[in-house]
């Protein structure tokens, strides 16, 4: 899947003077095709092919109000679909995040109402629980070396079973109670589940949020120095090591950045439908994951972006929906989607190897 | 001593002012409305207990952790438990093979009885028949209306699906319904297919399926939104669990449609919906009931030799309609999460 | 510029008094233990600026336990380790980096999928704009990398290519160019021409040599010795952790360097068992007379 693996092999160039020499081997590339290089660039074409073809073969499509549907289903895959790529980029992997959702859900919606306070108090006490269960996995895959995907999906179990042990104990059922009528709620909604109006047509605040997020971790990953480090410590962990990079701390925190997009969609969760279960979140790590390697990140680390796994979730909120808009027989459903993302990642890969190869 | 304790204290005291200055903030943002607090103290069921000798009885089912309704049918076990003295082994797994396992283990340790589901029916039947001939007494609930006979249980407790799902069919012809949406929140669920199944049936409109990702909430409300979408003549919503309905009922308002929403299963915050009447009406099956009846008959064969049904018919637990008209007398045992 | 001075001779180096002047790094009698192994033992080098110190010797001779203790990686165990006719023990390869000691290893010298801009300032970005915009400055970067490899004699078409569509040599070139820029004093070269043909490994050398040129101490790791020989002011040849040579320039020749390489003087003093045994032909091999050059005391084994 990288690009890299296609591009053109050393260009040597002997040890002269002379302020512009080129040895002639490597003609400029043009623009086009420097630009179909990029990691977002094949996705980007896969989601585009997967509007086009849900707008053709599903009327409803077209509607505006649709749209904003598609992408509030992209959005709450996409907000963690994002650090889970930053990760991923950094060489690891986390498959804790989907129940970290759930987790963080859980955490706030209980503090609040069996402390009863102020709803504020359990989505800090939940910011710091997701940021603390980051904090753990890279602390262990740091200090121990195992593989991530293996201390993450002990993690993976652990939640789920904590999440569902810990409801039932505190609560004496498997759901939280409703926490709709407690202060701070609708302070809490308008920030993580509020929508807008735009030319008539509703716009969860979530969408929002998820193109912020994607343009921030765009910019740190190009233009800071942690952006440099995170493809660094995938690229090569020991060279990064070897010339200074704080290999520990850029690992760890970059599981702390997918506690962060978990705690949000949590926050969401919880002030959207007012109440969680405890058993929910399992099986959507995979989607997330799946969603930063068709947005281009390698799956090995070092190679990827920010903006690609933006359409990795679109695509995947694109396809979901755009079966129910097209009517299709439902008893399909599941192979449609699987036949409907296949697809889009072939087209992905065609396009970087037809474009890297000159 | 003092000497070494005394940095080690001054070290301690800056945390404990933290600490104190965060207990006081967090103090200042109580809520005064809702809560814990708020809640009122509902008491358990309580009742005498039997002075029968300590029996042993393994209730092993099919269902997903962390999901309202099977921890409906738990309490209704354990509160049947406590009452007779039981000891209550409790054990699930939504994999029919894993399921047979815990069979195979409850019969190992020698139960006085086991409790059943057979979503599965084809899977159990041989562990099913070892704990037969190993003497232990099996019956069956929630699931399995058409094999616990051929299977050799004692009794069954239970609704049948497609019955039920019959049932909320032809109520909903009295309600002016043309096009409903039946959806699914776990594809290939052999229960929930007989529910949809039943549905369609006896409506006499048109009944659609649609099937939705139970685990992912914001994936429930878009797929459903987008349906909605797609067909604007569905102006009847039916979902087959509590937590999808109230799911549903955004999605609809969101939607722009006037679909109105039923369901199977009772929760809680179902009930206060049903009262505000952003639901039409539920379906109940008592899972509270299939629970404490399965434990008790056991009971009752093994201390009186009982036969639940006679042996011969199934005890049927639903369906129970919950709507405006009754649900005040359900509401306070809901709040409880024992209805 | 050859040392002609005394104080590079092995064997004495222990007694002779810490020259301040020139001298940047010094190991004395310096050794390594892994448990109950000594990987390293008994070895003595001096690193002046201007000069390359060639380390020569087998697989599992020490070396790369040599180049640990130096760049910070491991600590020595006996011994001393000076740097700047001061003692010191390096806890992180960060405290040897702020002494002026950077090295180039072998295979985790780059981040291949990296452009080369990127790693030539890895580890040491430049920066501009007020925390929390603080960010890249790419354009200095991008200029003041191109800069500094010309000086090199580096000339790269495009920066933005991932170093690793580079070649080895090319490689190696960027993060010795890397190491000057960032002030290195002393450079430690971890086999660069081990995985390079001929051409390219010219072409290292020829950067080794400017390097030296630009005044930087340069501590070549190989056992190539046609390479060592070629930029090499001093020669410590290393078997079996311990120090079996160590001559300047001037008191060893390219042949004796290479017999050394092969087996030295433990060789010679097989020639006579191996000529009792037909079929093995030891006239070719040198007798220990032929191996003029001083020979380390070695503590133990090794006649």
């Amino acid at each position: 899947m990288s690009v890299t693996q296609h591009a053109d092999p050393a260009v040597t160039s002997p040890p002269a003077s002379g302020p512009k020499q080129t040895d002639g081997r490597t003609a400029e590339r043009p623009l086009v095709v420097r630009l179909l290089a990029r990691p977002e660039v094949g996705v980007f074409l896969g989601a585009v092919a997967v509007y086009v073809f849900f707008l053709i073969a599903a009327p409803p499509v077209r509607d505006a109000g649709s749209m904003a549907n598609i992408l509030y289903q992209s959005s709450t895959l996409g907000i963690v679909t994002i650090p889970v790529a930053l990760l991923m980029i950094g060489g690891e992997f986390d498959l804790s995040a989907g129940v970290g959702v759930i987790t963080s859900a859980l955490t706030a919606s209980m503090i609040a109402y069996q402390l009863s306070m102020n709803v504020w108090v359990g989505v800090f006490v939940a910011l710091l629980v997701s940021l603390g269960i980051g904090f753990f996995n890279g602390w262990m895959v740091v200090k121990t070396g195992l593989p991530s995907f293996l201390v993450t999906l002990g993690t993976f179990l652990i939640l789920q079973g904590v999440n569902l042990a810990v409801t039932k104990l505190v609560t004496g059922n498997v759901a939280t109670d409703d926490i709709s009528n407690m202060d701070g709620f609708n302070q809490a909604k308008k920030v993580f589940a509020s929508s807008f109006d735009i030319g008539g047509v509703q716009v969860k605040i979530t969408v929002f949020w998820w193109l912020l997020f994607a343009a921030i971790a765009t910019w740190v990953l190009l233009r800071t120095k942690y952006g440099n480090w995170t493809f660094a410590v995938g690229g090569n962990k020991d060279s990064a090591r070897a010339v200074g990079v704080p290999v520990a701390f850029t690992k760890i925190s970059l599981f702390m950045l997918v506690g962060f997009g978990a705690w949000f969609v949590g926050m969401h969760q919880l002030f959207s439908f007012n109440t969680v279960q405890s058993g929910e979140g399992v099986g959507i790590e995979l989607i997330y994951i799946s969603g930063a390697v068709i947005g281009g990140c390698l799956l090995t680390g070092g190679y990827g972006s920010a903006i690609g796994p933006v359409f990795g979730a679109f695509m995947f909120g694109m396809v979901q929906q755009g079966i129910v808009y097209a009517g299709w027989n439902p008893d399909w459903f599941k192979a449609f989607l699987g036949v409907m993302l296949l697809g889009a990642v072939l087209i992905n890969l065609w396009v970087q190897r037809t474009m890297t190869r000159r | 001593m003092n000497r070494t304790s005394t940095p080690g204290l001054r070290r301690i005291t800056p945390v404990v002012a933290v600490a104190a200055a965060a207990a006081l903030t967090l103090a200042g943002c109580s809520s005064s409305s809702g809560g814990k607090k708020a809640e009122e103290d509902a008491g358990n069921v309580s009742a005498g207990k039997a002075n029968t000798p300590r029996l042993t009885i393994a209730m092993v089912t099919h269902a997903p952790s962390g999901d309202t309704f099977w921890d409906t049918i738990r309490k209704g076990a354990e509160a049947a438990a406590a009452k007779d003295n039981i000891k209550l082994i409790y054990s699930n797994d939504e994999n029919a093979g894993n399921q047979a396992n815990l069979v195979q283990n409850a019969i190992d340790q020698k139960v006085d009885g086991i409790a059943i589901t057979l979503a599965k029916p084809d899977a159990l039947k041989s562990v099913v028949a070892k704990a037969e001939k190993a003497g232990i007494p099996v019956v069956g609930l929630n699931a399995g209306l058409s094999v616990w006979k051929q299977q050799g249980l004692l009794s069954f407790f239970g609704q049948d699906e497609a019955v039920s799902g019959q049932a909320l069919g032809s109520k909903l012809n009295g309600t002016g319904a043309k096009h409903a949406l039946c959806v699914i929140q776990a594809q290939g669920d052999v229960n929930l297919e007989e529910r949809c199944a039943g549905v369609k049936k006896t409506f006499s409109g048109k009944t659609d399926i649609l099937y939705v990702n139970g685990t992912d909430m914001p994936s429930v409300k878009s797929t459903i939104t987008a349906k909605l979408k797609q067909d604007s003549s569905i102006d009847q919503v039916v979902t087959l669990g509590a937590p999808i309905a109230l799911t549903a009922v955004q999605a609809v308002s969101e939607g722009g449609s006037k679909a109105k929403i039923a369901t199977f299963d009772l929760n809680k915050d179902l009930v206060s919906a049903i009262q505000k009447g952003s639901i039409q009406f539920a379906v109940d099956q008592q899972p509270y009931l299939q629970g404490y009846l399965a434990v008790d008959s056991l009971w009752l064969y093994k201390t009186n030799g009982n036969f639940s049904g006679g042996g011969e018919q199934p005890v049927l637990t639903g369906p129970a309609f919950v709507d405006k008209s009754n649900v005040e007398a359900v509401s306070k045992f809901a709040a409880k999460g024992t209805r | 510029m050859t040392d002609k001075n005394s104080g590079t001779h092995g064997a004495i180096l222990q007694d002779a008094a810490p020259e301040k002047d020139g001298v940047i790094v010094e190991l004395r009698n310096a050794g390594k233990a892994y448990g109950n192994i000594r990987a390293l033992h008994g070895v003595s080098l001096q690193v002046r600026p201007s000069q390359v110190t060639c380390v020569l010797g087998d697989n599992g001779a020490g070396k790369s336990t040599l180049i640990k203790i130096i760049s910070g990686l491991h600590q020595h165990t006996e011994g001393e380790f000076l740097v700047d006719g001061a003692p010191v023990r390096f806890s992180t390869p960060r405290d040897a980096l702020d002494k002026g000691i950077a090295t180039v290893y072998q295979d985790l010298a780059t981040v291949p999928l990296m452009p080369v801009w990127r790693n030539f300032f890895l580890g040491s970005e430049m920066t501009k704009g007020p925390w929390p915009v603080r960010r890249l400055d790419i354009e200095k970067m991008k200029k003041t990398a191109d800069e500094e490899l010309r000086n090199m004699g580096i000339i790269l078409d495009n920066l933005e290519q991932p170093i690793g569509t580079l070649s080895g040599g090319q490689r190696q070139c960027v993060a010795i160019a890397r190491a000057v820029y960032f002030g290195a004093r002393v450079l430690i070269l971890d086999e660069p021409t081990a995985a390079l043909g001929v051409k390219q490994s010219g072409v290292v050398l020829k950067y080794i040599a400017a390097a030296r040129d630009r005044g930087l101490g340069v501590i070549f790791i190989t056992h190539n010795p046609h390479h060592a020989y070629m930029v090499g002011d001093h020669f410590s040849v290393l078997r079996l952790g311990t120090m079996e040579l160590t001559a300047s320039r001037d008191q060893v020749s390219l042949e004796e360097l290479t017999n050394h390489m092969a087996g030295g003087a433990e060789l010679a003093a097989l020639k006579h068992e191996l000529a009792q045994v037909s079929g093995v032909d030891v006239e070719e091999l040198p007798e220990q007379e032929d191996l003029t050059a001083p020979v380390a005391a070695a503590p133990e084994g090794t006649p």
